[in-house]
C-alpha cells in the first residue's frame, strides 16, 4: 500500500448549503461567465453545450443533482471545467471553495447524499463525479 | 496504511482522476473527446481564406501566427502605400500593411490610421505574419475560416511560382489565389 499516496488535493465548491469536492486532477479551468446553447431533447441536469476552445461541452447543473438550497450570499456562481476519462463536462456550482489538502486519516468513508463517496472532517462531501453523471438515466421518450 | 479500510481506499479510488477511467456511461451528454479529433495529414495543406476587395485569396495557416479585430491604427506621418500605420500587439510595436498594391487591385482599406477617422468595417481583420524583421500586419477585408487542402489539388503555375504567387485552389464557391504573405509585405 506503500503507492497510496497519504493525502488527496481536492477542488472544492459550494452547491446549495454544503460544499463538495472533486480531484484537482480533474479540474481543466474554472469558467465565470458562461451562458450555454440550450439542448433540445436534452436531460433535465444539462443546461445546454458551450464551445470551450474548439470543443463542445455540456454543462451539468448540480444543483439539479445534488440537494439544493440556499448558497451562501457571498458564493459567485462559477463553472467548472471537469475531466471524467477523456471527456470534458462543465459543472455548474454556487462558488468556489478554494482547493484543499486532506490527509486519508482526515476521510471517513459514506454519506447520506448520492454520489457522494466520503465525507472529510470539515464536512466537504467528495463527489463521486462519474457515478453521480451516469446513474441518470434518459428520460422516457415520448413515441410521435 | 494497511490498518485502513478497504472500503476507504476503493472509495478514493473512485474518487481520483485517471485519464483512462472509463466514460462510457455519459454517452447520453453530448461532449467531445479532450483531444483534438484529427491532426493535418502530412499530404495535407492547411490554408487560411480571407477575402479583400471581390477577390478570394489564401495564404499557409501555419505562417499566420495570430487573427486581429482590425483596430484603428496609430498613424506614420507621411506613410506611403502600401504601410497603413502601425499597431502596439502587446508591447510589440507591428507595422501594417495593404496587400491591394501588391495584389496589383484596387485598395478597399478605408483611413484606419490616426485618431480621426472612422472606426474600421466589423469583418475587416489583421492577419499578423512572423517575418524576419519582427511581426508584421496584413490588413484584410474579411476572413472566411480554414480549409483543408491536398497538396494535389492545388493548381500550381506552369512556370515554378511567379511572384508570391504560389498556386490557384478551385472549389465550388470559386477559386482562390494562394500566396505567399511575405510576399504581400515586400
Amino acid at each position: 500500500m506503500s503507492a497510496e499516496p497519504q493525502t488527496l488535493d481536492v477542488c472544492a465548491f459550494w452547491v446549495g448549503e454544503a460544499i463538495y469536492g472533486i480531484d484537482v486532477a480533474r479540474v481543466d479551468e474554472i469558467l465565470p461567465r458562461v451562458v450555454p446553447l440550450p439542448v433540445a431533447e436534452g436531460p433535465a441536469h444539462v443546461e445546454g453545450v458551450v464551445h470551450v476552445q474548439g470543443t463542445v461541452v455540456p454543462i451539468v447543473d448540480l444543483r439539479k443533482l445534488l440537494p439544493a438550497g440556499t448558497p451562501p450570499r457571498t458564493a459567485k456562481p462559477k463553472v467548472i471545467l471537469a475531466r471524467i476519462g477523456r471527456r470534458r463536462v462543465g459543472l455548474r456550482v454556487d462558488g468556489m471553495a478554494g482547493v484543499r489538502r486532506y490527509t486519508v486519516a482526515e476521510i471517513r468513508p459514506g454519506g447520506s447524499v448520492p454520489g457522494v463517496l466520503a465525507v472529510t472532517a470539515d464536512e466537504c462531501r467528495l463527489l463521486d463525479l462519474r457515478g453521480l453523471l451516469a446513474v441518470r438515466a434518459a428520460p422516457p421518450r415520448v413515441p410521435l | 496504511m494497511s490498518q485502513e479500510p478497504r472500503g476507504l481506499e476503493e472509495l478514493l479510488a473512485r474518487f481520483r482522476y485517471r485519464p483512462d477511467e472509463e466514460s462510457g456511461g455519459l454517452a447520453q451528454i453530448p461532449t467531445q473527446t479532450v483531444e483534438p479529433d484529427q491532426e493535418p495529414r502530412a499530404d495535407e495543406l492547411q490554408l487560411l481564406t480571407f477575402g479583400l476587395g471581390a477577390g478570394e485569396y489564401a495564404v499557409a495557416l501555419g505562417t499566420v501566427t495570430e487573427i486581429l479585430r482590425a483596430r484603428t491604427l496609430t498613424e506614420i506621418p507621411r506613410a506611403r502605400p502600401p504601410l497603413l500605420g502601425v499597431l502596439n500587439l502587446r508591447g510589440t510595436i507591428t507595422p501594417v500593411y495593404d496587400p491591394s498594391l501588391r495584389l496589383g487591385i484596387p485598395s478597399t482599406v478605408p483611413p484606419c490610421a490616426g485618431p480621426d477617422c472612422a472606426p474600421p468595417p466589423r469583418p475587416a481583420r489583421i492577419l499578423v505574419v512572423r517575418t524576419a524583421l519582427g511581426p508584421a500586419g496584413v490588413w484584410v477585408d474579411r476572413v472566411r475560416g480554414v480549409q483543408r487542402v491536398r497538396t494535389g489539388g492545388l493548381e500550381r503555375p506552369r512556370g515554378g511560382p511567379t511572384g508570391g504567387v504560389i498556386g490557384l485552389l478551385r472549389t465550388a464557391e470559386g477559386s482562390r489565389t494562394v500566396v505567399d504573405p511575405e510576399w504581400l509585405l515586400r
